[in-house]
């Protein structure tokens, strides 16, 4: 288990967490969180490749997420998921420390080119 | 002025009858007073007349009697007298006044005044009449009359002869008085005949009357007929009813007047029917343009509502992104596991596996028709408006979904305190979402980050005559709306927003909606401070007696 890089899933949607966990979980390593709180304590306790986190939650957001891996583990990239897509941008998020910026409904391919990207750059 | 009054109050034909007879009665009477009275007059003087003869002839009959105080010779002159009725008395006395002879009765003097002095037109002396009358008010005339002679000192013996001869003649400057004579004339006869005439006269009048005012009356009915079918047709046709036509044929001046009012009525008919048939267009016309106004306010209602969804559409994205993705990843995931499998080979795990992703896609495809069919619902058009029973409490969380990433987008607390006893309340699902949509997203649009939208649902119970009320209060921290412009903001059109960022619809619509439910909005508002909207619903009567009884009575507790 640890040649597998570790990856935090983030979402307050089980469908979409679940998703990811049936997607990635055999080639990865998957820790979910289903709010920005337990992220956060997911964040202090461990260290993570890879954190996937919705943007839209309640209390805290995601952009706190991706505030508060950069500033704990700036090594730790950051992939931001939104349902918003014309709200945000791929720019706009890569500004606010993400790497890349999956819109919601995304396919297996861009997800796992996502993935993949984040990994090996 | 008042006998003015009464008579402008009569008939026509009661004016005719009532002048005419008042003229006539005045008339007869006047004319026939004056005739009875002149006749009276002439009675009066006949029988003065007559008497003055009469006492003048008995003066000279007397003579020789008085002068040898012969009473049988009086008394034979005397009974020529008695012969008429009306001689109530008579007598005859000499200078010494002596009586010399009597017939009739003395009557009891009660008035008796000097009527009259006439010189005789024979003798110089004067005749003397009185009008008397006795104690029983029965009136007389009395006359008296000097007995003159002019043979004083000559014997009855050789005058006796002669005394025929020189009744009248023999009147010369020896002439003296021997006496007088009185006769008293009862005036009882000529005022029998007088009253007699009277009589007539009267009863004359009143036939003459009585048949002229029922000839008149009859006349004047031949006339005021017409009139009053005028009259009758002119009521008919004040009344709108202008088929009626007056039913005069003649030839004179009504006559006339009826065609010429025939003729005013035909044409105030034609006018008439003209205007209706006018009324009538424009009432079209005024159909046709409400109901065009109508379409335009459905319309506008629409517009208003699609652009409240137009911004809702990001909260819709997503709300349907999230599902969305959760079919889309599964139904790749579960196509490319198949794939590289076959059938044959499939185990009883990776069976169950596939079950339970086709199931995810399923339960995630509802989701998304709840979400499609609740925005139709939201969208759907308010031409025709049903009520239906509403549990305000679910809408609002309904609502909410769409709402709430936005909120949280702009790092808006959204905070729901809904009373878990509100009752049902009969209204419009969609277009009390339209309003609930409208007031958060101002809210939201008047909220600065970090601060909070509260939504209060309460119940106020019928009491009494009251029915009881649903109240919906939506409470931001915004910048709150100007004292300038919070009497403005249900008017059509008013927008503090930027030119092509809001209608100014909004509100004035959701102001329409909410009366049409037969409630009330209000608001309050602190400048920097914060704005509530409440929202005020009456409860018909029976909605809260029959929808949730227990709750009812819980409450009353």
């Amino acid at each position: 288990m640890s040649d597998k890089k570790n990856i935090l899933v983030v979402d307050d949607e089980d469908v979409i967490r679940e998703f990811l966990y049936e997607v990635l979980s055999e080639d990865y390593c998957i820790s979910t969180a289903k709010d920005g709180d337990e992220a956060i304590e997911h964040l202090k306790s461990e260290s993570f490749d890879l954190v996937i986190t919705d943007l839209k939650m309640e209390r805290i957001q995601g952009e706190e997420v991706v505030r508060f891996s950069n500033e704990t583990n700036p090594a730790t990239k950051v992939i931001v998921m939104s349902g918003y897509a014309s709200l945000y941008s791929t720019s706009q998020s890569v500004n606010n420390g993400a790497f890349a910026l999956l819109s919601k409904p995304f396919t297996i391919q861009e997800l796992i080119s996502s993935v993949e990207g984040a990994l090996s750059s | 002025m008042n006998f003015k009054k009464i008579f402008n109050s009569f008939s026509l034909r009661t004016k005719f009858v009532v002048s005419i007879s008042a003229l006539l009665i005045t008339t007869i009477i006047l004319f026939s007073t004056y005739l009875s009275k002149k006749q009276a007059d002439g009675f009066r003087r006949e029988l003065e007349s007559t008497s003055e003869t009469m006492i003048r002839m008995l003066a000279i009959n007397v003579e020789y009697g008085v002068l040898f105080e012969s009473k049988r010779d009086i008394e034979d002159a005397l009974k020529i007298l008695s012969q008429f009725d009306y001689v109530k008395y008579a007598i005859v006395s000499n200078n010494n006044n002596k009586i010399l002879a009597t017939i009739g009765d003395e009557i009891g003097v009660f008035n008796r005044v000097r009527k009259i002095d006439k010189f005789d037109e024979f003798s110089d002396n004067f005749c003397m009449d009185f009008y008397v009358v006795d104690s029983k008010g029965k009136e007389y005339i009395e006359l008296n009359y000097p007995v003159l002679s002019n043979h004083k000192d000559l014997d009855r013996e050789i005058l006796g002869i002669t005394a025929g001869f020189n009744d009248q003649l023999e009147i010369t400057s020896t002439t003296e008085q021997i006496g007088k004579v009185k006769v008293i004339i009862s005036l009882e006869s000529v005022n029998a005949a007088i009253a007699e005439a009277r009589n007539t006269a009267i009863l004359l009048s009143v036939l003459v009357s009585l048949i002229t005012t029922v000839i008149g009356t009859f006349f004047i009915r031949i006339i005021t007929k017409p009139i009053r079918l005028m009259v009758n047709a002119t009521n008919k046709i004040s009344q709108g009813e202008l088929d009626h036509h007056v039913p005069i044929e003649q030839q004179d001046e009504i006559g006339q007047l009826a065609k010429t009012f025939n003729r005013m009525v035909e044409s105030l008919k034609e006018s008439r029917d003209e205007v209706d048939s006018y009324n009538k267009m424009l009432e079209g016309t005024i159909q046709i343009r409400t109901k065009e106004l109508e379409t335009i306010q459905a319309q506008l209602i629409q517009s208003e509502k699609l652009s409240a969804i137009g911004q809702l559409a990001a909260g819709v994205a997503h709300e349907l992104n999230n599902p969305l993705g959760g079919i889309l990843g599964y139904a790749q995931f579960t196509l490319e596991k198949l794939k590289n499998n076959s059938p044959a080979k499939i185990t009883k795990k990776e069976f169950d596996n596939y079950v339970r992703y086709i199931s995810d896609i399923e339960k995630q495809a509802r989701r998304c028709k709840d979400i499609v069919q609740n925005l139709l619902r939201f969208s759907r058009s308010t031409k025709n408006v049903e009520f239906e029973k509403v549990d305000l409490n679910i809408l609002i969380s309904e609502t909410c979904t769409f709402i709430e990433h936005q909120l949280s987008m702009k790092q808006i607390e959204l905070k729901l305190n809904l009373d878990s006893n509100l009752p049902d309340i009969q209204g419009n699902p969609g277009q009390l979402q339209q309003v609930f949509t409208n007031i958060i997203l101002n809210a939201m649009q008047a909220s600065p980050p970090g601060t909070s939208i509260e939504i209060v649902t309460r119940f106020s119970p019928p009491l009494g005559q009251f029915n009881g009320t649903v109240e919906l209060l939506f409470t931001d921290q915004g910048h709150g709306i100007s004292k300038a412009d919070i009497n403005k903001i249900f008017e059509p059109f008013f927008t503090t927003k930027e030119v092509g960022k809001g209608t100014g619809l909004g509100l004035s619509v959701s102001y329409g909606i909410i009366k049409e439910h037969g409630g009330e909005i209000k608001v309050e508002s602190d400048l920097n401070k914060g704005t509530t909207f409440a929202i005020i619903i009456p409860l018909q009567k029976n909605e809260t007696e029959s929808d949730k009884p227990s709750k009812q009575y819980v409450l009353q507790n």
